[in-house]
Formats: structure tokens, C-alpha cells, sequence
């Protein structure tokens, strides 16, 4: 019971990290169905940059902020080079684009942090919580408080403030949002922004509990999109429920089979999903009138 | 208040307007009448931005927007409510009101009483009182034609282009959307219609332009073309 409990709780704060690099996913898919593939990167550069501001601030918490700022400059940087081209000519280019940025950022960030992990340290107590028997560390509930806080807050944005709803207008007909008198493409530019933020916000909430470096991003990247595809690329909800699906087998596959197969389930999950309900488990299939 | 010079547009590379030139002076109702295809739809797009012109001007308030986005068109004061109604149907009803201000709420259009118009809109279009809080999608093929409306008056615009306002709706809508038509007019509301409904659309009208295949021949006071012989039996013949 308390090794299942165990197994649980360090589902559950990795699937959350994967649920926030998902909805980074979502945010521009929104906007533009478009999707920054370069979001492992913007996790790793985050980090990065996150343990190098923390050594001249010595504060953790007051690094966030800053490095939230480094993150939404970077989704405008992928924005401007990658995706406002492509869109312009209504090309796929944006695919290999941002991939392309994302690998000239990794190599970036290898010559100025090395190639080697480093450690970043954690801001709280490293010494596990007994909750029940099973053993959590104090950073692993913040990482859960923290990547809902900030699904919360873009949520709660989104539905209650003039400018969110011009996001989910732009979202849902963009024409229609030009005649209202909304500038969509600063909104597309402002969800690139925004779902960079998130990812260099998943960085450094992550990064205290692995090591820090500039291909932490690449697995996490993936698998979040895997998230994205399982829980549905337009459902919030969705990629809650499929980051902890996958977050929680693949911690039960490491542990009762072998962390070398503890892969394998979620791309089993992802095949399976993509086979009976490409929409994803919460996604809306798309009607397109033509 | 609006002015369309020897207007040329179309969709990548084929050519739909052929050089219209027409004027809708303020608190003036103006209809643009015309069989299927003839271009009223590209007209109205290509005044609000929604496809690039590729010749001729167009000026709203004496001031050249040719080429302007559709966004900052509608910052001058131009309200477009297009055909198909596309409402947010994700969104309630309020919140797509509350989208047409907002120009209004970011500083880019006079801000005004937005609370008041609002109750004004809900005035105006009844039907959407009891609708408020429910998401434009799942009404009805009417309501969402009131709202698309309510949602072009709430951005208190100079000029208000209707394209297509009747389309779709049973007989008794139909005289309901009119009726507003009408009630915007007294309260001197400068508007562009266009409509499948010619003599109806005339009849609320000061002044009527013919678009055949993508070319203004016959244009005057709505008066006069309801009586002209050649208008009545392309146009105005059959029901209405």
C-alpha cells in the first residue's frame, strides 16, 4: 500500500509538469494551430537561465518572476522567426522552424552552461514528507501548487478580464476578432509569450528535483506534447487528466517492471488514443466547413 | 462618412469587383442590392478589411483605410456584422457584446457608457435578454443573427455594414431584423446594407446601388428605384 502511494504521489508531480508543458502546447494551438516544438528548449533554457539569475539574486522566488520574463521573450523571439512567416504564407514551415530554433537554442545554451548537469538547488527542505507512509519532498508539492496555480491564473484570465476574451475570440474565428477591433496577430504573439512562459515556469519548478542542463528539455518536451495529444489539444481539463494518466504509469512501469521500459506505456497510451479517438480522451473533433 | 472609389478586389487572383465607386453620407441608410455572386459580400469584406483591394480607395470619415487590417478599420469606427453571423459560440452572450466594445476598452475608440449601451443592445434585440448568460452557440439561427447585430451596435461605430441580415430566418425574424433596421435609422445611425430581401432592403433605404457582375449600372434614390421598371422585374418581382 505505501509503495503504491509512493508511486502515486511521484506520478502525480510528474505528470503536472508534463500537464503545464501540454498546456504551453495548447495555448498557441489556440490562437494560430500552430505548436512550438521548440517548448523542451524553453523548459531547459528557463532552468538554465533560472540557476544563473538564483546565483547573483540568491532567492528562488524572486528569480520566477524574472525568469517568466525570459521565458515570454523567447516565445516572441519563435514567434517572429519561426511562425509569423509561415502563417503569412499559410506554409507548414512553422513545423521544421520552430524544431530548428530549438536546436539552435540547445546548442546556445551548451556552449554558455556546458554539457554536463548541474545541480540547482532546491529552496526548501530537502528531507521527505511522511504523508501516509509514503515519502514526498517538500519540492515536489510546489511543483504541483505551482503548475496549477498557473493553469489557474490563465484560466481565470481568460474568462474574466477584456483581453483574455479577445484571446478566446481570436481562438474561436479570427476574422470575426479582426472586425471587433482585435489586433489578432499581437494575440498569436502573445500566446507564443505566454506558452514560452509556461514552459521556462515548468524549468525551474522541475529542475530542483532532477538535474539541470541543456537536454533536460528534450524528453520532457515530447512527452508533453504525447499529454497534449492524449488529453486532447483544445480540452484544459484534458491534459490534467493525461499528464497524471502518464505521469502515474510511468512511474508504476519503472517501479513493478523496469525503468527501462518505464517509456513505453505512454507511447502505448498515445498510439491507442491516436487509433480510437484522435480528438484526444477530452478533445472536440473539429468540423470543417468546406 | 463612407466612400468607395473605383473599387477593384478579389479572391487570389480572380477579379470580382470590376471598379465600384459608391457613397453613404452620414445617417444615411444605403443598399447594395444584387443577384448571387454579383459581389455585394466582396464588397463589404474589402471595405473592412478582410480581403486586400487591389485597386480604387476607401475613405471612412475623409480618411484613406485602403489596405488598412481589419482591426484598425474597425478602430476608425467601422462595424462590420458578416454574413454567416459568425458570433463566438464558445463565449456568452454578454461576453460577445462586451467584445464589440473593445475598442472601447482598450482606449482605441471613444470608451463612452459601455454599461449603458449594453442594456441599450438587450433593448434593442429583446430576444437576447433571457440569453445573457448563455453561450452564443447553442442559440438559434435568429438569435445569432440579434447578436451579431447587437454586437456591431456596441462598438459604436461611425458606420454599420449588414451583409446578409435576413439570411436563413423564418418570415416573422425577417421582419423583426427590418424593424430593427428601421430603429437604427431614426436614431440616425449610418448604415450599408445588403440584402437578398431587395424591396425590403429598399424600403427602409435613402438610397440604392445595382451590383451586376461585379459593376455599379444602376444606382439612385431607393425611391425611385423601386419604381423602376427594370429593377422591379430583376429584383423586385415575387414576394416582396
Amino acid at each position: 500500500m505505501e509503495v503504491f502511494l509512493q508511486i502515486i504521489f511521484s506520478g502525480i508531480a510528474v505528470g503536472m509538469i508534463y500537464a503545464v508543458i501540454a498546456f504551453g502546447y495548447q495555448l498557441t494551438f489556440a490562437t494560430s494551430g500552430t505548436l512550438n516544438f521548440s517548448q523542451g528548449d524553453a523548459l531547459a533554457f528557463g532552468a538554465l537561465a533560472g540557476l544563473s539569475i538564483v546565483e547573483h539574486l540568491h532567492n528562488y522566488w524572486l528569480m520566477i518572476p524574472v525568469v517568466m520574463v525570459v521565458g515570454a521573450l523567447y516565445g516572441v523571439m519563435i514567434e517572429r522567426l519561426g511562425v509569423r512567416p509561415a502563417l503569412k504564407i499559410k506554409s507548414e514551415g512553422w513545423i521544421m522552424a520552430t524544431i530548428a530554433l530549438g536546436i539552435i537554442v540547445h546548442n546556445v545554451a551548451e556552449n554558455i552552461w556546458g554539457k554536463d548537469d548541474l545541480k540547482f538547488p532546491s529552496p526548501v527542505s530537502e528531507i521527505p514528507i511522511n504523508i501516509l507512509g509514503a515519502n514526498v519532498l517538500p519540492m515536489e508539492i510546489i511543483v504541483v501548487f505551482g503548475a496549477l496555480g498557473l493553469m489557474l491564473a490563465v484560466e481565470l484570465f481568460n474568462r474574466k478580464s477584456i483581453y483574455g476574451k479577445a484571446v478566446v475570440a481570436t481562438s474561436a474565428d479570427r476574422d470575426a476578432a479582426g472586425l471587433m477591433g482585435i489586433n489578432t496577430s499581437l494575440v498569436i504573439v502573445f500566446s507564443y509569450a505566454l506558452s514560452s512562459l509556461t514552459a521556462a515556469f515548468a524549468g525551474v519548478l522541475i529542475a530542483p528535483l532532477t538535474l539541470t542542463g541543456a537536454s533536460m528539455g528534450a524528453a520532457l518536451g515530447l512527452k508533453a506534447f504525447a499529454v497534449a495529444i492524449i488529453g486532447g489539444l483544445t480540452s484544459g481539463l484534458g491534459v490534467i487528466v493525461g499528464g497524471l494518466i502518464l505521469g502515474i504509469t510511468e512511474t508504476a512501469t519503472g517501479f513493478y517492471i523496469s525503468t527501462g521500459y518505464k517509456d513505453v506505456p505512454g507511447l502505448i497510451l498515445l498510439l491507442l488514443v491516436l487509433a480510437i479517438k484522435p480528438a484526444g480522451l477530452f478533445g472536440k473533433t473539429a468540423i470543417k466547413k468546406v | 462618412m463612407l466612400k468607395i472609389d473605383n473599387l477593384h478586389a478579389g479572391y487570389g487572383g480572380t477579379a470580382v469587383l470590376h471598379g465600384i465607386s459608391l457613397h453613404v453620407a452620414k445617417g444615411q441608410v444605403v443598399s447594395l442590392i444584387g443577384s448571387n455572386g454579383a459581389g455585394k459580400s466582396t464588397t463589404m469584406r474589402a471595405v473592412s478589411g478582410m480581403i486586400r483591394p487591389t485597386a480604387g480607395a476607401i475613405l471612412l470619415n475623409d480618411a484613406d483605410v485602403t489596405g488598412m487590417e481589419s482591426y484598425e478599420i474597425a478602430r476608425r469606427g467601422l462595424a462590420h456584422s458578416p454574413e454567416g453571423r459568425r458570433v463566438f459560440p464558445t463565449l456568452s452572450v454578454t461576453d460577445n457584446l462586451l467584445l464589440g466594445a473593445f475598442p472601447r476598452f482598450t482606449g482605441s475608440r471613444p470608451k463612452g457608457d459601455i454599461n449603458a449601451d449594453l442594456e441599450r443592445a438587450i433593448d434593442l434585440f429583446p430576444r437576447l435578454k433571457e440569453r445573457r448568460t448563455q453561450l452564443a452557440g447553442t442559440l438559434s439561427g435568429g438569435e445569432q443573427q440579434m447578436l451579431a447585430m447587437a454586437r456591431a451596435v456596441m462598438q459604436n461605430p461611425d458606420v454599420m455594414l449588414f451583409d446578409e441580415p435576413s439570411m436563413g430566418l423564418a418570415p416573422i425574424l425577417v421582419e423583426e431584423v427590418f424593424r430593427i433596421i428601421e430603429r437604427l435609422k431614426q436614431e440616425g445611425v449610418t448604415m450599408l446594407l445588403v440584402e437578398q430581401f431587395a424591396a425590403a432592403a429598399l424600403n427602409v433605404s435613402d438610397y440604392g446601388y445595382v451590383l451586376e457582375s461585379g459593376r455599379i449600372n444602376i444606382h439612385g434614390p431607393a425611391e425611385q428605384l423601386r419604381n423602376d421598371p427594370a429593377v422591379r422585374a430583376a429584383y423586385l418581382g415575387g414576394s416582396h
